[in-house]
């Protein structure tokens, strides 16, 4: 029992929940409706695509990798699915089906240039994120689409269930769009933590070399995560799409920063190896969290980069220092263990001296 | 007996003549790999010369790009010096800006006061230079001594400098200069633009440091192996902590161009130099996982850009195309340079069969 408690407290997710904890308190002291149900499903709603593609940022910066193209990838499949729509079909399943094809097929190229031919992953991003950034915006012009086909903003509309909103007599339901957050964070889930892939992607970024000599194949692997990585923006592109109801080309910029930053706040390392589903969730909640808690506190806009920068390099400086803090402690022990043992030795030498 | 001493010492030479050689291959290979840089950059140079006669080599154009990339070849400077120890600076550009906008407000508050301009201009470069120095210094705090991955850490500085920039300047941008703050970006002494005077003395001073300092060879230590550098007795604490001033630096320098060029300062001037920085220091051959890159090859891959772009520019190609171009350029001189490291190796298997 008590080794279980000391697990809790050591884990890296603890942490960071304690603090969403805390920053909670705070926020609903400042301003009450914060923790209604109501604005907590605004929050939701409106952070679900950011939920989504943390998933795939997670396993990206699993295996030591990052990737700066999703904001560029999930533009062009917002773009490239509003235009299927309006000129072709305004069939569910086949606007999903274009958008997941070609969120993945991007995410393949990306997997190609990083897993085939050995550039690293951040300057093989760079140079995609250019490419589709630019291509997207020569094609659409920087215009938006608009006239999204209705049955299209019907199925953006659909709730689930009905919950009676505190103090008011409407009656909300749980946007649909949230079961795609659900199946995103249920389907990372179960490939990290059950199947041959999970294992390989941790062994990977925990260290590449003995992860091949114990048989994983990380170009297989790595071809993968980029590949899975598309498939989930090409979710979130749909499902963005859904909710807006038009398609801005230039809605992504700069969003690439957020999802890393909502990931690594959750405690995931950019050096790989570490890093968990649940850990993400919650910082992706505590990023999501303190943009929301800074509207309703009414500090102007500009302040939240600084509030997040300052979140930021604390929580991972608080982190760092305390892992140092570990790690002399364990150097502690071994010199004493190893200063016991050169007793024994002594107390051995005297006692044959002795005889 | 003796035949097996003699083995024995054919075993142990062998390695070692196999390390001469690869380092010598790799000498060769760095050397060609800046001639290539050249060649490249004078080949771009001539095709865009031919392909718009008398377009691309007037003097209004010539001069237009001389007044153009040293900005961003101080940007790419800036970059290079941190990629090197393997790590990377996001904040650059937002440390400029913020720099030139601290600068900014200072400039147009005494200008408004009535002071003379030129006493206003030297302290508003120096609260420029003082800034862009604290900006320098937090991210080395941060990197060298908390200890915090150069990418995670300049993302948060990055954030952090932007928000601190649009609290000042609400979104807007600062404007109301001396007129003589122009003369940083605008203006050119024996015929020579004073961004490319300075954008020059950064190349001097930057070559000096980091390639023929003993500061310099400690930053390439650090690239290569950190651990075995801090075991070698070097402070690499303290190395880290100077580099991210002097990028800090360079970023004041760049932001008092960009200020001066655009006679305003706002936050988000010059952000799409953050990722062509990167792409620059790429292509000019500095490994992005730290230990090697030099200073030339940084700055004719600056120059090799600006070509391009200046040339695509005057060929009336849209703007975002000149986007796709580059990113493809980044791509396929990564995968060109992929291949010939394959078949380099390949060669080497090859030779030492012979040698065998």
């Amino acid at each position: 029992m008590n080794n279980i408690f000391s697990q809790i407290k050591r884990s890296k997710e603890m942490g960071i929940l304690a603090i969403l904890v805390v920053i909670s308190i705070i926020i609903s002291a400042f301003n009450s409706s914060f923790l209604t149900f109501g604005n907590l499903l605004d929050v939701v709603k409106s952070n679900i695509v950011l939920g989504i593609m943390s998933m795939g940022m997670l396993l990206v910066l699993l295996t030591g990798g990052i990737d700066v193209s999703i904001a560029s990838v999930i533009s062009a499949v917002t773009v490239i699915i509003g235009r299927f729509m309006v000129d072709y079909s305004s069939n569910i399943f086949l606007i999903f089906v274009v958008g997941v094809v070609a969120g993945s097929l991007m995410g393949l190229i990306n997997g190609l240039l990083i897993a085939k031919l050995k550039i690293p992953p951040i300057v093989a991003t760079l140079g995609t994120m250019s490419v589709i950034f630019g291509l997207v915006l020569y094609l659409t012009n920087g215009n938006w689409i608009t006239g999204i086909p209705q049955n299209f903003i019907d199925f953006g509309r659909v709730t689930i269930g009905q919950f009676p909103v505190a103090g008011s007599d409407q009656i909300q339901g749980i946007p649909i769009q949230f079961l795609f957050l659900l199946f995103a964070i249920a389907l990372t889930w179960f490939i990290l933590k059950y199947t041959m892939i999970g294992r390989g992607i941790y062994a990977i970024g925990g260290n590449r070399d003995s992860a091949e000599r114990i048989g994983m194949n990380s170009e297989n692997i790595t071809l993968f995560i980029y590949t899975y990585e598309g498939f989930l923006i090409g979710l979130a592109g749909v499902v963005h799409t859904s909710i807006m109801r038009q398609v801005d080309p230039n809605a992504f910029i700069g969003f690439e920063i957020q999802v890393i930053a909502a990931v690594v706040l959750g405690g995931a390392s950019v050096l790989g190896g570490y890093g968990s589903v649940s850990g993400t969730i919650i910082g992706v909640s505590l990023f999501c969290i303190i943009n929301n808690g800074l509207i309703l506190m009414h500090i102007p806009t500009f302040w939240q980069k600084i509030v997040v920068g300052i979140v930021l390099i604390t929580s991972i400086s608080f982190d760092v220092i305390q892992k140092r803090m570990h790690d002399k402690k364990n150097i502690k022990v071994d010199i004493d263990e190893s200063e016991s043992s050169f007793k024994r030795l002594g107390v051995a030498e005297k006692s044959t001296s002795q005889a | 007996m003796n035949k097996d001493i003699q083995k024995k010492t054919k075993q142990t030479e062998t390695p070692q003549e196999e390390n001469r050689m690869r380092r010598l291959v790799k000498k060769v290979h760095l050397e060609t790999k800046e001639l290539v840089l050249l060649q490249i950059l004078i080949g771009v140079f001539l095709l865009m010369s031919i392909l718009s006669p008398g377009r691309f080599l007037s003097v209004y154009n010539l001069q237009s790009m001389a007044y153009q990339f040293p900005e961003f070849g101080i940007f790419a400077l800036a970059m290079m010096v941190i990629v090197v120890t393997g790590g990377i600076n996001l904040s650059i550009t937002y440390s400029a800006t913020l720099s030139s906008i601290l600068g900014a407000v200072v400039l147009v508050s005494l200008n408004n006061l009535g002071v003379p301009p030129l006493v206003t201009i030297v302290i508003g470069v120096l609260v420029i230079i003082i800034i862009s120095i604290a900006c320098g210094a937090l991210n080395g705090l941060i990197v060298a001594y908390i200890g915090i991955t150069p990418m995670l850490a300049t993302l948060g500085t990055m954030t952090l400098f932007e928000g601190i920039a649009l609290n000042i300047t609400k979104g807007g941008a600062i404007s109301g200069f001396p007129d003589m703050f122009q003369w940083f970006g605008n203006s050119a002494i024996l015929g020579i633009p004073v961004p490319l005077l300075i954008f020059v003395l950064v190349i001097i001073a930057t070559y000096f440091i980091l390639q023929r300092s003993s500061f310099g060879a400690k930053v390439y230590m650090i690239g290569c192996n950190p651990t075995a550098t801090r075991f070698s007795g070097v402070n690499v604490r303290k190395v880290l902590f100077l580099l991210y001033i002097y990028s800090g630096i360079l970023t004041g320098f760049a932001g008092i161009i960009m200020a001066s060029r655009y006679n305003s300062a706002k936050e988000s001037y010059g952000y799409t130099y953050l990722l062509q920085s990167v792409a620059a220091a790429v292509l000019g051959g500095t490994d992005i996982s730290g230990g090697f890159g030099k200073v030339f090859g940084t700055v004719v891959s600056v120059l090799i850009l600006q070509v391009i772009s200046s040339g695509l520019n005057i060929f009336g190609v849209n703007r975002f195309i000149t986007d796709v171009i580059m990113g493809m350029i980044l791509i396929v001189v990564l995968t060109i340079n992929f291949v010939n490291n394959r078949m380099e190796e390949k060669a080497l298997l090859s030779k030492k069969v012979v040698t065998a």
